[in-house]
């Protein structure tokens, strides 16, 4: 029986999250997710079906989303990857965040952080204007308490308020 | 008769107000069961049973214990004892009374059968996978036609004991049989399980005989008692700690058989054990709403006015345990009817026990009777909302007492005019948009309303700042709001001013998170702990050497606003009760406040109630039989609403749940080895952004002076109720067809022979 850390079979790999580099060494099987919240307790990101089904667990990988279940921290050598504790903090919230707030949009706020987290994105992603669009675009995230209608209002708060000043 | 309080305008109460934890929320700070870490955690995943009906005969440990990091494989004869837990009353409800692992009998596909505990998870789920089960299995029971079992006519549930025969006035059997119209048709809505986000699990820590149990709970006492009785300590040497709950549906209302594993594992080896199951296993065994099927009878004249009411209804239940649905719930009052019977019976099935799933029992009870009104609507050529106004009740006519507070007609009229209900013509695909063919149904809804016990404490410090202490859960309807608004209220600081504290049993004994109950349970213990909280200020305030008050009595003074003034003389020469604590040189003046319940009260005065209803458009592509749900209004007369923001979603996240249980939402389990087969995110279909209409909210905001001092009942169930019928309705008037059996499929509509 051996501790984690003394593992002989563990890979050494630095991780870059947030900006802050970990050197760490662990399990190959362990993914992502689990070495973001387990080993490096940053919670924010959440487990839900650790099937890649229901995009609670979504994080940035060098700025494209991705589900963090399905993918093994092992393989992140190199990689920048950004967490929501790296989109902003309680005193110092994204606009997507601030937007969450002010518009309701969530419930218990479990799936929350992988919404932000596919949010953010989407607003460098080639979405069209419509609602039916960022509906489509945030189909990955479930939310179970059936925050959508809010989900999209802030969203689309977020993205008026950034193209006002181009037209 | 009881009032209501007047709320001025400047009050927190009645405005929308995003919620004191959203910063949380959305920065992550937020901390779920599952997100606290103790050093020297151990792993724990547990050993699922791959049959469901049979006897495990041996549980090969050896190679899983040998494996690197593993500390122990837990089973039978190595886990230690785990008592049996009583039920008192409200105190101690469980659906799932054996505890794991107390025989070698499998009951139901899932059931744990043993528990790895390693260092790490990736090991533990290792070891869990390397241990192997032997089985004397036999043919697991999911037989999909219920019949009922061979029942007493009073059976035991989880709220005691029940009678079969639910509800009888006048002779329905007769009248039904000699009214000139009738309506026979039976409603079937299958297994369909909460998954909320938050996978369930524990962390379990020992210090001598003293645990704490980090879970995500919708009902820390009642779990916190559970627990000392498994494990047979003091119940004060319990402590539950729910501070997020990344919702629940019911599913975490009572604790599962998990937990008690963690809890034995960390006894056992001396250190913090976490366990969180998999979604696979929030399937098997944390429980689902139980399949119904359910025959009603209606009889009517031909003007529509309803002269007999007969609901049948059969649920699945577990082999072992009496979970009750009740699909009764509001057949008894909705609607005026001379002649009424409703009885159930139960069918046992191999599968893990249900419990309750929002809405239970009134959410496919009025699938199945809304359903036929709407039916019975269309046989007598009536419109469906005229019908239900033919046949509103002037009291509860199941127990003959008036409703506290009843507006259900206007709901109609009002949801009515916001959809545009006038327009519809009432022909099978007669109504067309944009190259789609519409279909508008409508359906009613209610829930009942009352309170828990709750106890509060109010604390008013020196710094100006508030603290209010309920030992309840936020499951995401926005209690910590309503906790802040409450105490603000009371003690005239912004919001911004009050700190909220919640989810943990050393506080003050709050309410379970069920029912929809929760707001209107803690208003009387905050108002009351807050006032005792003042008359203590003003108690300083007159005591106190120096205070500009000192010469006063407490009865000539006022708390408004946040200060102490003297009532003759004007509010604005009040003084801040931080400015008179600090002169006392007190940290704070607390008040403690508890206000008893109403729920499940023998002889009720008048009957408590929630209304509602529901108007639903789809729109039919027949060319590519695509069905969208394309709008919704709803209407809610659920009494004085305290946060509209909140309030709001609360009944659009209703309506969305609704919508997958219209169209997607059901457990299948394998004829084989008797498994829910669809058990992960993608199999079993939720409604996902894309499912979603625009969603349009009315609420009436009568307050209920029966419920307490603000006449809020609760709204976090309601909305689902009755919404299904309405959209089975809208996609009947769209397609001609009228699917009984839920989800609706495209299999259904494929005999529809409306052409676009």
């Amino acid at each position: 029986m051996k501790d984690q850390t003394q593992s002989q079979n563990g890979v050494a790999v630095t991780l870059s999250v947030n900006g802050r580099k970990h050197d760490i060494r662990i399990d190959p099987r362990t993914t992502l997710l689990d070495c973001l919240r387990e080993h490096l307790h940053l919670t924010g990101s959440k487990k839900g079906c650790d099937h890649g089904q229901c995009g609670a667990c979504t994080v940035h990988v060098n700025g494209r989303r991705v589900n963090s279940c399905l993918s093994f921290a092992a393989t992140h050598e190199g990689d920048e990857i950004t967490t929501l504790e790296g989109i902003g903090q309680p005193e110092n919230l994204h606009p997507v965040q601030a937007a969450f707030v002010a518009c309701d949009a969530y419930q218990c706020g479990y799936c929350t952080p992988g919404q932000i987290m596919s949010a953010v994105a989407l607003l460098e992603e080639p979405c069209g204007a419509a609602d039916a669009e960022v509906k489509e675009f945030m189909s990955g995230n479930i939310c179970r308490c059936g925050a959508y209608p809010n989900i999209v209002a802030a969203i689309q708060k977020v993205r008026e308020g950034r193209e006002r000043p181009t037209t | 008769m009881p009032t209501t309080l007047e709320i001025s305008k400047s009050s927190p109460i009645g405005r929308s107000t995003p919620r004191v934890d959203g910063r949380l929320k959305v920065s992550g700070a937020a901390q779920y069961a599952s997100d606290f870490h103790f050093p020297g955690t151990l792993y724990a995943v547990p050993v699922e049973a791959t049959i469901a009906n049979g006897r495990l005969t041996k549980l090969e440990t050896a190679a899983a214990e040998k494996m690197p990091g593993v500390h122990a494989i837990f089973q039978r004869v190595t886990i230690g004892k785990i008592a049996r837990s009583v039920q008192a009353g409200f105190d101690g409800i469980i659906d799932e009374h054996r505890p794991p692992f107390e025989d070698d009998i499998i009951r139901y596909y899932g059931q744990y059968v043993g528990l790895a505990v390693a260092d790490t998870f990736e090991r533990a789920k290792a070891a869990a996978d390397m241990v192997h089960a032997t089985y004397e299995e036999e043919t697991p029971n999911i037989e999909s036609e219920l019949t009922p079992d061979d029942d007493p006519a009073e059976v035991m549930t989880t709220f005691g004991p029940f009678k079969r025969e639910q509800s009888r006035r006048g002779d329905a059997e007769k009248a039904f049989a000699s009214a000139p119209v009738q309506l026979d048709q039976t409603y079937v809505t299958p297994v369909e399980t909460h998954n909320p986000i938050e996978l369930q699990g524990a962390t379990a820590i020992w210090e001598g005989d003293k645990l704490t149990i980090y879970e995500a709970s919708q009902a820390i006492f009642n779990m916190q008692g559970i627990m000392a009785q498994m494990f047979e300590i003091p119940r004060e040497n319990v402590r539950i700690i729910t501070k997020f709950l990344g919702s629940g549906f019911g599913s975490k209302l009572w604790p599962w058989t998990h937990c008690a594993l963690a809890v034995a594992a960390a006894r056992k080896l001396g250190k913090p054990v976490k366990l969180v199951i998999s979604r696979k296993m929030m399937f098997q065994t944390v429980g689902h709403r139980p399949k119904t099927q359910q025959r009603v009878r209606l009889g009517a004249t031909k003007e529509g006015k309803l002269v007999s009411l007969q609901h049948d209804y059969v649920y699945t239940k577990a082999l072992l345990d009496d979970y009750h649905e009740d699909c009764g719930e509001a057949t008894a009052f909705q609607y005026g009817v001379p002649n009424l019977l409703v009885r159930f019976g139960r069918a046992k099935r191999t599968f893990g026990s249900p419990t309750a799933m929002r809405g239970p029992g009134a959410v496919p009870g009025l699938y199945a009777t809304e359903s036929a009104l709407n039916e019975l609507a269309g046989q007598l050529r009536i419109d469906p909302v005229e019908l239900r106004r033919m046949n509103e009740p002037k009291i509860d006519e199941s127990l003959g007492i008036p409703f506290s507070s009843r507006h259900f007609i206007e709901c109609l009229d009002l949801g009515a005019e916001k959809f545009g209900w006038s327009k519809r013509t009432p022909e099978v695909g007669s109504m067309k948009r944009d190259g789609l063919i519409l279909g508008w149904g409508v359906a009613g809804c209610a829930w009942g309303a009352g309170r828990f016990p709750a106890e509060a404490r109010v604390e008013l410090r020196d710094d100006g700042t508030v603290r209010v202490a309920c030992g309840t859960q936020d499951i995401g309807t926005g209690t910590y709001t309503i906790l802040a608004q409450l105490a603000a209220e009371k003690a005239g600081v912004p919001l911004e001013k009050v700190e909220v504290a919640l989810g943990d049993t050393r506080l003050p004994a709050g309410p379970i998170s069920g029912g929809s109950l929760v707001t209107g349970s803690v208003i009387p213990a905050v108002f009351q702990a807050a006032d005792h909280a003042i008359n203590s200020l003003l108690g300083v305030a007159t005591d106190t050497p120096g205070s500009p008050f000192e010469k006063r009595q407490a009865k000539e003074l006022r708390f408004a606003d946040g200060k102490v003034f003297i009532k003759a003389e004007s509010r604005s020469d009040g003084v801040p009760f931080a400015e008179l604590l600090q002169c006392a040189k007190l940290r704070q003046v607390a008040g403690e406040g508890k206000a008893e319940g109403t729920f499940g009260e023998e002889k009720p005065s008048v009957s408590k109630h929630s209304f509602g209803c529901h108007f639903v458009e789809v729109t039919w592509q027949p060319e590519i039989a695509r069905l969208r749900v394309s709008r919704i209004v709803s209407a809610i007369d659920a009494g004085r609403i305290l946060n509209p923001l909140a309030g709001r979603n609360q009944i659009e996240g209703a309506a969305v749940m609704g919508i997958g249980m219209a169209l997607f939402e059901e457990t299948n389990y394998d004829p084989r080895h008797g498994a829910p087969i669809n058990s992960n995110l993608a199999d079993y279909i939720m409604a996902v952004n894309a499912d979603v209409p625009a969603i349009e909210v009315h609420f009436l905001d009568y307050p209920d002076p029966e419920i307490n001092e603000l006449g809020a009942r609760g709204i976090g169930e309601i909305g689902l109720a009755g919404i299904a019928a309405a959209i089975t309705d809208a996609v009947h008037h769209a397609t001609g067809v009228r699917v009984r059996e839920l989800p609706i499929k495209i299999e259904h509509l494929l005999a529809s022979s409306v052409l676009g």
